[in-house]
């Protein structure tokens, strides 16, 4: 299915159609976000498969190669880790993965990136951010590309800027450049090489053939580099060892690096833990200097965001290696560069570059929250030392700048300026994560959830629906609030501010009537109802008000129309939270009366119009969204 | 008559999502789902919420079955547990359900059997309400359509009942 109708009928037809016809892999164990994501995926336009267990995935994967150009994963699925799924994927098949979780805390999301996600969305996922994935599927085109760029033969050069051409004819169409289109019309013609390998136009689909790394390939490999030993495996002799016609230098090298970062991923601990601070500590000096414009990492250094351990702990994180305690201390740099670059051959520069590029895309979100949960990550440390132990011994593949061997800290600077000015290629393009600001929530999400209605938690605890009404204004969120009844203390922002608005519009008439009202019922948690409410005009203080509320609501059945809902307005999401600071506290006895779970129609009917007085305080917009779906449906 | 209740019905529904927006039990989410019905689906969000209304009831009562036995020590499980439950919640948009997920989870965490008892009991009320209020959202929509569908036939025939 997927193959057949897969990404033909944009590329033979209209190519600026891209990214329809995408064709996606959705893997969640999950069902409800399984049909969720597909029916949004759809919509998008793109061509989806859906399935819900691991296993079968990378059983559809691998019979129908070539048939996806992108795979969304869930993190956490029964049969198979999402991170294994990730990188036998990617090794295997070299398609862009993209993590998805509900769990979005930094350390999880950072596993997604050493394990070579291309992206990490959290759940809830939302259609834009869907719409925006085809983005993945052709910066891994081009950086492949580009990668080959320097050491493929003319023939492969052409035919693969081809493919460029056509991705980047797709995405200028996008835009809707036509000089741009014809200029690489022209440019694409000019280039008469050889196009055999092109079927159609389809920039998803065309471009150099791709290898794809069966069992028996892989098995080949690893033995070509068992031969050669795992040091002095350069992808020249592998591919002379393994004797696969139609495999090229590139396909190894490439391969090669994914095996390295596998194999490290399976070693122990590494050994030169002391390389990793000086080290680290180098690499930011010379980051800083060498002006890498596009990491930006001069900036995140200056505005002091960014800390050598922190620093550190990117560069270990990205080569998702465990590690020990991460606190660097003092060392002198350069005889522990000298050391570690001892009998290297060639400076890993592509490595650094590589890291560093990622790095900082993900650093600058990282940098936001706290980088305390990376100086503690045990996981960096050893990483990075694994990493400065393998690599900077052996690294010699796609490194296209000349040895480096003077051991200075200046070393860095120079050879990651020379990788500037050459351009050589990142070596871990499937690898330059683009952790989006949007996709790392800020790991402390729960407490402005919590402030969203705060109300102590056992006010309700034994009762049924009664009082569903009652508490559903005042969403309990005890538990890492310490809060007891009647004082949630711990209200902030927003919906406080409605309170205070409230009280502070000056509507003193009808807070009076409420606290009539609360007055009338018996606070059997909050004995000062009466104070409380009074207390709010004065002060800005939710937290009795919802108290107050509370133990007034018990009486809900009790009471007829008296039973007060007034916090209703409270406890609004702070995305409701209104800038203007009306209130027509008149209807809100109104509104209350509408929340008795009688169910009149009556009831109902008379709070029809006061709801929608009401909600005129909302903000145009979620007025809008809150009724415009209701037309169509 | 019919007409006047097929918009009255919408009313009531608008009425009863705009409340339960206010009350932060739904989100935005919700409203994404709603857009994302269409001829080819049309019965899009009362089939998803189905589904997560089934698993969660089975989440549930295996978050309930772990804390009630009183060597419960697994709380990775639970942690898992968890974690599906608050992703399908957000991607319906059950917010409130999310955030005590959120409680719950930290509790879990931190390894507070009582916490986590009072968050799951937190979780089955929050919940219990979604699921009343949703039954009811479903009703009154279908409502509307009965009587949407009922009207259009008198419009182009001869009115039966006045």
């Amino acid at each position: 299915m997927a193959c057949a109708s897969g990404g033909k009928s944009e590329g033979a037809a209209v190519p600026d159609q891209f990214p329809v016809g995408l064709r996606v892999l959705v893997v969640d164990d999950d069902v409800v976000c399984l049909r969720v994501l597909e029916q949004m995926l759809r919509k998008c336009m793109y061509n989806v498969t859906s399935c819900s267990q691991a296993t079968v995935a990378l059983n559809l994967l691998r019979e129908r190669k070539g048939c996806f150009d992108v795979v969304l994963s869930d993190v956490h699925m029964p049969d198979m880790d999402g991170f294994k799924l990730l990188e036998l994927v990617g090794l295997e098949m070299d398609l862009p993965v993209i993590m998805m979780s509900a769990d979005g805390r930094t350390n999880l999301v950072m596993r997604g990136i050493r394990h070579g996600a291309c992206d990490y969305l959290i759940k809830p996922i939302r259609d834009e951010e869907l719409k925006n994935i085809w983005q993945h599927v052709v910066r891994k085109r081009w950086t492949e590309i580009k990668e080959h760029d320097h050491s493929g033969s003319m023939e492969d050069h052409d035919r693969q800027k081809r493919a460029v051409d056509d991705a980047e004819y797709a995405s200028s169409v996008n835009e809707g450049a036509d000089e741009v289109l014809k200029a690489q019309r022209k440019r694409r013609d000019s280039k008469d090489e050889d196009d055999t390998e092109f079927e159609n136009d389809d920039p998803t689909t065309a471009k150099k053939p791709r290898v794809v790394w069966s069992v028996e390939l892989h098995q080949q490999f690893v033995s070509a580099v068992n031969q050669l030993g795992i040091d002095k495996a350069v992808p020249k002799r592998i591919l002379e060892l393994m004797n696969v016609p139609g495999l090229t230098r590139e396909n190894v090298a490439s391969h090669l690096q994914k095996f390295r970062l596998y194999l490290k991923r399976l070693s122990g601990v590494a050994q030169q833990q002391g390389v990793l601070p000086a080290y680290c500590g180098t690499v930011e000096q010379n980051l800083k200097l060498a002006s890498l414009g596009r990491f930006d990492i001069q900036a995140l250094v200056a505005s002091g965001q960014l800390p050598p351990q922190a620093l550190a702990a990117l560069h270990a994180e990205f080569l998702s290696r465990p590690a020990g305690n991460l606190i660097l201390p003092a060392m002198d740099q350069r005889t522990l560069l000298h050391a570690s670059l001892q009998g290297s051959k060639c400076i890993p520069v592509d490595r650094n570059v590589a890291f560093g590029q990622p790095l900082m895309k993900c650093s600058s979100n990282i940098t936001k929250q706290t980088s305390q949960s990376l100086m503690s990550n045990e996981d960096v440390h050893s990483e990075f030392a694994a990493w400065s132990s393998k690599h900077l011994g052996d690294m010699a593949p796609a490194c296209a700048l000349g040895s480096v061997n003077e051991p200075n800290s200046d070393m860095l600077m120079s050879f990651i300026q020379q990788q500037q000015q050459k351009q050589s290629i990142i070596p871990e393009p499937s690898r330059s994560i683009n952790v989006q600001p949007s996709c790392l929530v800020v790991p402390s999400q729960s407490s402005p959830n919590f402030q969203a209605g705060n109300s102590p938690v056992s006010v309700n605890q034994n009762r049924g629906f009664r009082n569903v009404a009652v508490d559903h204004n005042n969403p309990l969120l005890q538990s890492n609030n310490s809060s007891g009844v009647g004082q949630t203390s711990e209200v902030e922002s927003k919906p406080p501010c409605m309170l205070s608005e409230f009280g502070a519009a000056g509507s003193v008439s009808s807070v009076s009537s409420c606290s009539r009202n609360v007055k009338d019922v018996a606070c059997q948690r909050v004995p000062s109802s009466p104070s409380t409410i009074n207390a709010v005009l004065q002060v800005p203080n939710m937290n009795c008000m919802q108290g107050s509320y509370n133990g007034k609501l018990d009486m809900v059945q009790g009471s007829t129309r008296n039973s007060i809902y007034v916090g209703k307005g409270t406890f609004i999401p702070s995305r409701f939270a209104v800038d203007e600071h009306e209130f027509p506290v008149s209807n809100v006895s109104h509104q209350v009366k509408h929340y008795v779970q009688n169910n009149a129609n009556k009831v109902k009917q008379e709070s029809n119009m006061d709801l929608t007085e009401n909600l005129a305080w909302h903000s145009e917009a979620a007025l809008a969204a809150l009724f415009a779906p209701q037309t169509t449906a | 008559m019919l007409g006047l209740s097929v918009d009255r019905l919408r009313a009531d529904m608008n009425r009863l999502l705009a409340l339960l927006f206010h009350q932060g039990v739904l989100d935005e989410q919700f409203l994404q789902l709603q857009q994302l019905q269409d001829e080819s689906s049309p019965n899009f969000v009362s089939e998803v919420v189905n589904i997560y209304f089934h698993e969660s009831e089975k989440l549930l009562r295996n978050l309930r079955g772990l804390l009630v036995d009183k060597e419960f020590s697994d709380y990775k499980k639970m942690g898992i547990h968890l974690n599906q439950f608050m992703g399908s919640s957000s991607s319906i948009g059950a917010q409130r359900v999310r955030n005590v997920c959120v409680a719950f989870r930290a509790a879990s965490e931190q390894n507070n059997r009582a916490g986590c008892l009072r968050a799951l009991e937190l979780l089955e009320y929050e919940y219990c309400y979604l699921k009343n209020k949703l039954h009811e959202l479903f009703q009154i929509e279908q409502q509307r359509i009965l009587a949407a569908g009922v009207r259009y036939p008198q419009q182009r025939q001869q009115p039966n009942n006045p």
